[in-house]
């Protein structure tokens, strides 16, 4: 279980978690950029006089590994992540293509252009780190476990965040209110497909339900939703007759079947499919031809480049551009429509209930590969039609002298739009999360892309790459249907490990055992999906399938069911015999011998009565979510029975627990599958909480949110690091109670906690309302010793004058005699130097100016200089240092601490280790005492447990096992349990060793000596110090910075100013009668003010203070000064007299002069008499 | 305080078991306050010499400055002369400065790694100025094959890497800083007094009473092999966690044992850190807590008690 000095771990099944991520980037640099450019339309420019046509288009792109920019042309030196972290620049790599040039259908001439610097995934197959062994890793001043997955932008680590998105090429059946606004006669029911290309681009096409019974097609194009009518499309799409198209539409019905089980159609179905056709008859459109026609004609000016072509040719791009995109063959996309429409009608008739969109039965996943192509093909298309623009201006212009047959003048004019903007246009995307974007790419959102990637400990960073959100366009929804756990997510995201609060069930966390389909197989290679798809074909054709080519009308079900493979129907087989396929395909999954993909979802969707609408769906698409399951029917030899599944299939599978029983499944639905361990439900972190089978469900939620803030050992690497803020704990621990999952992932290269001894009672009384006593000595032994690295970068070429001169540099002043206690001649401070607040730590000189700045230290601790780096890449004098700092925090009252449990508790005291109580038998002083009101309302027993089994296992010198559900496990060897209770398992260590059996001890007053007269729950507990400190939030003031209007206190800590004294603050105080403390809070320290008031007019503002006269007479006669005259004067009464002085809150006077402003008077009745003057 | 029955007893201390770091004794004939006062003197208030100030010259091992001056805190320096020292605070030959001879001892540390293993620096290299103020040797408990002892790890250094410190060790108690604490555990426990009920005891089956002889955690009772009587073997080993009269409520004999903890005699387990000698620990201990209480009567001879022990003064001082 230990892994001793010297031994790597293996580090597999960490990097397996970060495996979507590098996946899908490994494949965008290995093929999915070729696809991309491959379906960039090449752009025209015609010369309008000459008439000669430029095509113009993009190919063959190619990516290369992150270098440094050297002077030298010959030697490249490769660019090291850490080296961009230090620097703070980003981890790119050039990215290079060849733009070709046509003129007239002649030679086409290959120029190479450079597009600029594509940011690379760590670990990519671009990435110096692929590859290396840990020792290399530490080498490269990495993690030995480095896992990449992310990108290193401004030095920043950043990650994509993966989202839900639709999941691709399946019709769905959606209801929503917002269809029947639409326009008038729409119903609230359509049939939505996300069509996916292979280049990822997506384009998404509704099918309206209208209430006459017609159907409308929506697509969008341009920024708009365009709707026709169905029967346009279908009868543009292929060569049909109004026959052919009813005999299809109505295939799915049949008297026979009326209302029985599986029957989707009904009569109605017929009279729609008259409808759909007379619709277009009445357009006078009779012919393919027509219909092409008739869409081209309205749709040519939408259309760039297509002015010149005739209207079938038009038409033939918006359906080959716009309309089901994910299909190439105009008979795929005709049948696909036809089985939507059936989809939709049996939507109506309520043969079939509406699809879920919340259920991950119906969701893929948005991986960062994909996103950065789209994008980068919406950039590069932009960059063509922005070069076409230029170049189209230039002909205009004929004052130019613009050479169009020339290529040079051609290329100048595209440099005008500098090809570098693609790639940093994607950087930006990365760097702020946000999408540039016109078209939208068929994404939901345009912000919150990318997150960073937070060090804080090892659990944040590495929930990072597991979280999946919902999409930002649902946070702000009010309904909590989104947000709800749906028994369909089972096993691929987490239940436990959601944030509560605001994004609660939108920010979702992928299970331990969930992965994500790539393009990759499972020896590394890349998928051939036409070969997967012909002996996919071929299998199914095997079994009974009738194809869908040659054309034959089909039947619907009840008898047959479609068979779709990604979207495309590819037949059908008989309804009896597809229980028997699906168990064939299941079992090609499973051997690896088979040519059908381990990943590949059978969706078998079965026969019911009013269920989801009936089919075999298979997908082998990527970015679907899978798990391993054990399928039962596949005879086990060691692990050879484990099947991918999906979450589509899923919710039509019979999955067992593996406990044995059977679930309360009945024979008729025997399971076919088992779940390899009931803790594959649960994500990485919810995974460490030990028995959180035994804990109330709310505490494991809280303490996946904790174990995400706890102070850690966040870095090995932690000399090469120059973050922001780092936390780090100096004395960490391996836990003695640990889970399966923590020795999995090696989670002792990050501990983040320590085994304290944890008493439980009630002591002083300072371990009230979840607060704890820390012992003082354990403390002052080093127990949760910790510090914050603070890293301050100092660019001065980023405060280069206009000249662009370098003009400053790092020097100390020679006149300065006091900054050289901490400052080196270099102007950098010391290593190890302490700096107090206010103190100098950097200083600059700069020339133009000949004077010097010193930067000084804000705050209000001490701290340490821990590490200078400079950046030397500049030979003549340094431009760029990192200094980082160590705020040493240790802890001390009111500090954060929490067990495993979601029992978090602050500290209150640092109690003297001699008044603890102590063991009369050991003579153990706990470390730490937590109240046992803690627990009756918590229920946490896990903690109890977990403090039994460390006291065990710390006597016996054994780490304990606690992963959850052991119980629900079948034991391998047969053998019958012995005791039921864990408790009976953990009592036996303590006896053994002369403990009491549950783990109470008799303890005894530290303070007089004498046996407290009960028992003491006592015993090593994991404790957490979670980052939450008083140093970086106490607040305290007692006069400073005023606002400058209101003269009011300031807030925010940062700059010395006060906590809101509030209305309910104001409230209690009224309500307790506490009139002086009032007084003194609103008024005497706030805004105390004395005014002068005219109590002739009234009036606050009139009055000014007169210039008191000097009165040098009196001074040289060595006299006292006068009593200081009436210096007050009214300007509306024109004189001094009645003026009185009244103490005010400075607003009213301030108030005063805003009603003046307005015209409004206040004016003021002095009077002597408290009360009088009413 | 005169009148009434002398309360003064004159306590007795009996000891059992003493080695250098550990010694078991018995205190008999007093009450929980005086054993808990040299419990928690022992503890907190016996003077040794600990590591307080260091100053950092060279430092490019992996640890930073605090975290290597903390554990050169921690180390456990022989302080048989602490006693005698003085508190740097009232050292009248340096002003308080804490460096004089008087009331510090200087170490220092001077190490590089200069091959391609990893270099331990140890207790063993810290070089001190005073040889009766030293880094504690923990002799091999069983001469364990690692023959060579090589201290207390400090750090790890690797090539090219180097330490080179200079620090200042002064006398302290353990109230102020855990490191000054010379005992690693003080405990006493109350001796226990059993009383078996013989006839009820008898009313059990040979197989109760093993029953309940196995409720007991510890081994405190067996049972005798030719008489088969439930006797005690070892009294002390009881926790005083009443498992056993549990246990015997629960076969529906109540009374069947009766265990009282005697008021007035203890039985002191110490373990000492090394800094002292256990048996010197106790014996610096009784000092200290006779030094206090002299404070207290000397200031009760004094008119001015108010002034020194505030509120407690005027209680300490009239009777």
């Amino acid at each position: 279980m230990v892994v001793n000095p010297g031994e790597v771990p293996d580090y597999e099944p960490l990097q397996e978690l970060f495996r979507p991520h590098i996946e899908s980037f490994d494949y965008m640099v290995e093929a999915g950029l070729d696809a991309m450019f491959q379906n960039i339309k090449s752009v025209e420019v015609r010369d309008p006089f000459t008439k000669k046509k430029l095509r113009i288009w993009v190919s063959s792109p190619e990516v290369f590994p992150p270098q440094k920019e050297r002077l030298s042309r010959k030697n490249y030196a490769a660019l090291l992540p850490f080296e961009c972290r230090q620097a703070k620049i980003s981890y790119t790599g050039k990215l290079g293509a060849d733009v070709c040039f046509q003129y007239d259908g002649g030679a086409i001439i290959r120029e190479k252009f450079n597009f600029g610097s594509l940011p690379i995934m760590l670990k990519s197959k671009l990435c110096h780190l692929r590859g290396a062994n840990p020792q290399k890793l530490v080498s490269y001043k990495e993690e030995a476990s480095e896992m990449g997955g992310y990108f290193i932008l401004n030095g920043l680590e950043r990650v994509a965040r993966l989202l839900i998105l639709p999941k691709r090429n399946y019709p769905m059946s959606l209801v929503r209110n917002s269809f029947s606004d639409r326009r008038e006669g729409y119903s609230d029911k359509a049939v939505a497909i996300r069509c996916v290309r292979a280049d990822q681009s997506s384009v998404s096409v509704r099918l309206y339900y209208l209430r006459s019974g017609s159907a409308r097609l929506g697509f969008w194009l341009k920024g708009r939703e365009f709707l026709l009518p169905v029967g346009i499309i279908l009868k543009a799409l292929v060569d049909t007759t109004d026959h052919e198209i009813y005999v299809n539409l109505t295939c799915c019905y049949n008297e026979k079947h009326e209302k029985g089980k599986g029957a989707v159609g009904t009569q109605l179905v017929g009279e729609r499919a008259k409808i759909i056709l007379d619709e277009v008859r009445d357009l006078s459109l009779f012919t393919r031809l027509q219909c092409l026609e008739y869409i081209g004609k309205h749709f040519q000016p939408l259309m760039d480049g297509l002015d010149h072509d005739s209207y079938p040719i038009v038409a033939e791009t918006v359906i080959k551009d716009h309309i089901l995109v994910h299909l190439d063959n105009n008979f795929d996309k005709f049948n696909l429509l036809i089985f939507m429409l059936q989809k939709l009608f049996s939507l109506i008739d309520q043969t079939s209930v509406p699809d879920n969109p919340d259920s991950l039965q119906n969701q893929e996943v948005l991986l960062p590969g994909h996103l950065i192509t789209i994008y980068l093909k919406e950039k590069l298309e932009d960059w063509l039609q922005k070069g076409k623009k230029l170049l189209e201006e230039e002909l205009q212009d004929k004052s130019d002298k613009f050479d169009f047959c020339s290529l040079a003048h051609v290329k100048k004019v595209l440099d005008k739009n500098p090809p570098r903007s693609v790639s940093t246009a994607v950087e930006n995307m990365l760097k702020s999360g946000r999408l540039v974007t016109q078209t939208g790419l068929d994404l939901q959102q345009r912000t919150g892309y990318s997150v960073q990637a937070e060090r804080l400990n090892f659990l944040r960073f590495l929930s990072h790459f597991r979280a999946v959100h919902r999409g930002a366009s649902f946070a702000g929804l009010r309904t909590t249907t989104v947000r709800k756990l749906l028994p369909d997510s089972w096993g691929f995201l987490c239940p436990v490990h959601t944030p509560d609060g605001e994004p609660c069930g939108l920010l979702n966390h992928m299970t331990s055992t969930c992965r994500v389909t790539s393009f990759f197989d499972s020896k590394g290679k890349i998928k051939d999906y036409f070969k997967i798809k012909m002996s996919i074909l071929k299998i199914l054709v095997e079994v009974g399938m009738k194809p869908s080519l040659p054309k034959l009308v089909l039947a619907g079900p009840p008898e047959v069911l479609t068979v779709f493979l990604d979207g495309c129907i590819v037949g059908s087989i008989p309804s009896g015999q597809v229980d028997k396929v699906v168990g064939y395909l299941r079992r090609l999954k499973v051997s690896s011998a088979a040519v059908i993909p381990n990943d590949l979802e059978v969706g078998y969707v079965p026969l019911s009565i009013g269920g989801p609408y009936p089919g075999l769906y298979l997908f082998t698409s990527p970015s679907r979510f899978v798990r391993p399951v054990r399928n039962l029917l596949v005879p086990s030899n060691g692990s050879e029975n484990s099947e991918l599944i999906g979450p589509f299939e899923q919710v039509f599978m019979e999955i067992r627990c593996p406990d044995g029983g059977d679930g309360g499944r009945k024979s008729a639905f025997p399971a076919t599958h088992e779940e390899i361990h009931p803790t594959g439900m649960l994500s990485v972190v919810a995974n460490l909480t030990p028995w959180s089978d035994h804990n109330q469900s709310p505490r494991n939620m809280y303490q996946c949110q904790m174990a995400k803030q706890t102070m850690g050992f966040s870095c090995q690497a932690i000399r090469n690091r120059a973050d922001q803020k780092l936390y780090h704990l100096q004395t960490p621990q391996s836990p003695i109670v640990r889970t399966g999952t923590y020795t999995k992932y090696s989670i002792d290269e990050y501990p983040s906690g320590t085994n304290a001894i944890v008493a439980v009672l009630a002591y002083t009384g300072y371990d009230m309302e979840d607060a704890m006593i820390l012992n003082k000595s354990s403390v002052e032994r080093g127990m949760f010793h910790g510090q914050i690295y603070q890293t301050e970068t100092i660019d001065l070429s980023e405060q280069r004058g206009r000249s662009g001169q370098a003009s400053k540099m790092f020097r100390r002043s020679n006149i300065d005699k006091g900054s050289s206690r901490f400052l080196d001649s270099d102007g950098l401070p010391y290593v190890g130097q302490m700096i107090k607040p206010e103190d100098p730590y950097c200083s600059v000189y700069d020339e133009a100016k000949s004077s010097t700045f010193t930067y000084k230290r804000k705050g209000s601790e001490p701290v340490y200089v821990d590490y200078v780096s400079v950046d030397v890449k500049n030979k003549r004098n340094l431009q760029k240092v990192n200094i980082r700092f160590r705020h040493p925090r240790n802890p001390i009252i009111g500090d954060k601490f929490s067990s495993r449990h979601g029992q978090k508790g602050v500290c209150s005291q640092l109690w003297p280790d001699i008044d603890m109580p102590f063991s009369g038998t050991t003579g153990m002083r706990p470390d730490l005492i937590i109240n046992p009101h803690a627990f009756p309302s918590r229920m946490t027993i896990a903690m109890l447990l977990e403090s039994v089994a460390a006291k065990g296992g710390s006597l016996h010198g054994n780490f304990v096992d606690a992963t959850p559900f052991r119980s629900s496990m079948k034991k391998d060897d047969g053998e019958s349990e012995k005791s039921d209770s864990l408790v009976d398992e953990l009592g036996v260590l303590l006896k053994e060793k002369g403990f009491n059996y549950h783990g109470v001890e008799v303890l005894y007053s530290g303070v007089y000596g004498t046996e407290l007269t009960c028992e003491i729950f006592i015993g090593p507990v994991y404790y957490q110090r979670l980052r939450h400190m008083v140093s970086d939030k106490y607040q305290v003031r007692s006069t400073g910075m005023v606002d400058q209007v209101t003269r009011q206190p300031i807030k925010g800590r940062k700059r010395g100013g006060g906590i809101r004294f509030g209305e309910m603050e104001r409230d209690s105080l009224l309500a307790h009668g506490a009139a002086y403390l009032l007084h003194d809070r609103l008024h005497t320290c706030s805004d105390y003010h004395i005014a002068d008031v005219c109590s002739l007019c009234g009036s606050l503002l009139t009055t000014t203070f007169l210039q008191p006269q000097k009165r040098p007479a009196r001074e040289i006669g060595g006299l006292p000064p006068g009593r200081a005259m009436k210096n007050v004067f009214c300007h509306a009464c024109q004189t001094s007299k009645g003026m009185e002085t009244i103490a005010m809150p400075y607003v009213f006077r301030y108030l005063a002069a805003e009603l003046a402003a307005m015209n409004i008077k206040m004016t003021l009745q002095l009077s002597d008499k408290a009360g009088a003057g009413a | 305080m005169e009148g009434g029955a002398s309360y003064a007893r004159m306590p007795r201390v009996k000891i059992r078991e003493l080695k250098d770091d550990y010694v078991k004794f018995e205190l008999r004939d007093t009450d929980a306050s005086i054993a808990n006062s040299l419990r928690r003197v022992m503890i907190a208030e016996v003077p040794t010499v600990a590591i307080d100030l260091v100053e950092i010259e060279v430092n490019s091992s992996v640890l930073n400055d605090e975290f290597i001056a903390h554990r050169l805190g921690l180390i456990p320096l022989t302080s048989d002369r602490a006693m005698a020292m003085r508190f740097s605070r009232d050292c009248d030959a340096c002003d308080g400065d804490g460096q004089c001879e008087f009331c510090s001892v200087e170490f220092h540390l001077r190490v590089k790694c200069m091959t391609d293993e990893t270099l331990d620096v140890t207790s063993k290299d810290l070089y001190s100025s005073d040889h009766t103020v030293v880094p504690v040797d923990f002799p091999d408990p069983a001469g364990m094959e690692g023959s060579e002892n090589r201290g207390i790890i400090i750090v790890k250094l690797r090539r090219g890497q180097e330490l080179r410190l200079r620090a200042i060790a002064r006398k302290g108690i353990g109230k102020d800083h855990a490191k000054w604490s010379p005992a690693a555990t003080v405990t006493f426990m109350y001796e226990p007094e059993i009383h078996l009920n013989e006839d009820l005891m008898e009313s059990l089956t040979l197989e109760e009473k093993k029953e309940w002889v196995e409720s007991s955690p510890t081994r405190v009772f067996d049972i005798d092999s030719v008489t088969q009587q439930v006797v005690v073997v070892d009294r002390e080993a009881y926790t005083y966690d009443d498992e056993v009269i549990k246990k015997a409520e629960a076969m529906g004999k109540p009374g069947l044992v009766e265990i009282n903890a005697k008021q007035d005699s203890f039985i002191f387990t110490v373990e000492s850190t090394g800094a002292i000698k256990a048996s010197q620990l106790l014996l610096n201990a009784i000092d200290v807590l006779r030094q206090k209480l002299d404070a207290v009567r000397l200031s009760d001879d004094n008119v001015d008690t108010t002034e020194q022990f505030g509120e407690l003064g005027s209680h300490l001082g009239g009777s």
